[in-house]
């Protein structure tokens, strides 16, 4: 939110985030950060599919978890790529 | 028992539901973000203010915010409820959940003015 607010507020305030957005330790939280949010998407779509009623017996349902952890990683590589 | 009356709705079934629309809008919102700045990457000044100049990107981030808030708060209360217990914490447990619960709801509300204020305040 504050990085919003500054990145909006004034040009200035823009170049600046996207200076600090270069520190690798920043990089390196950020990517966690996103890393969470995707992993949290992919299991809460994983979670609605399955309230539709798909996928809820019990060999499907370890498939579906496995392919929720595959797919995460796959993508926190891809995004540590993109950061980088 | 716990008594549901610190839950988001007094009635399981709509937080069930808050919780999966809210889901959707929140996912909606983060694939459009990260799609956006994926799709521009030298992005400028000048792109990013015009982006959150336009109304339907002001609404669609603030009713995110509302989403945030709402599944934030179902989920939080599901932990709090779960594990802020007396079997947890003994006799303090009621205090200590009520402050803890306190602090998402104030969380969340400065949250959503704050983000009122960045958004038209542009």
């Amino acid at each position: 939110m504050y990085g919003l607010d500054k990145s909006l507020t004034s040009e200035q305030g823009f170049a600046e985030v996207k200076q600090f957005m270069t520190n690798p330790l920043v990089k390196f939280v950020v990517w966690g950060l996103i890393s969470a949010l995707l992993y949290h998407l992919v299991a809460g779509i994983r979670h609605l599919i399955m309230d539709l009623g798909i996928g809820g017996e019990l060999d499907a349902a370890k498939l579906g978890a496995k392919a929720v952890l595959v797919l995460s990683a796959v993508l926190t590589l891809i995004v540590g790529v993109w950061i980088w | 028992m716990v008594t549901s009356v610190t839950n988001f709705s007094r009635s399981g079934l709509y937080d069930w539901m808050a919780q999966r629309v809210s889901a959707v809008v929140l996912a909606a919102y983060t694939l459009f973000l990260l799609g956006y700045v994926l799709a521009n990457p030298n992005m400028d000044y000048a792109q990013w203010d015009a982006l959150f100049a336009q109304s339907w990107m002001r609404i669609f981030s603030l009713l995110t915010l509302v989403a945030l808030g709402a599944h934030a708060w179902v989920g939080m209360w599901t932990i709090t409820t779960d594990y802020l217990t007396p079997m947890t914490l003994g006799k303090w447990a009621g205090g200590v959940r009520f402050l803890a619960q306190s602090f998402c709801g104030v969380l969340m509300f400065v949250l959503f003015v704050w983000g009122i204020q960045i958004l038209w305040g542009i």
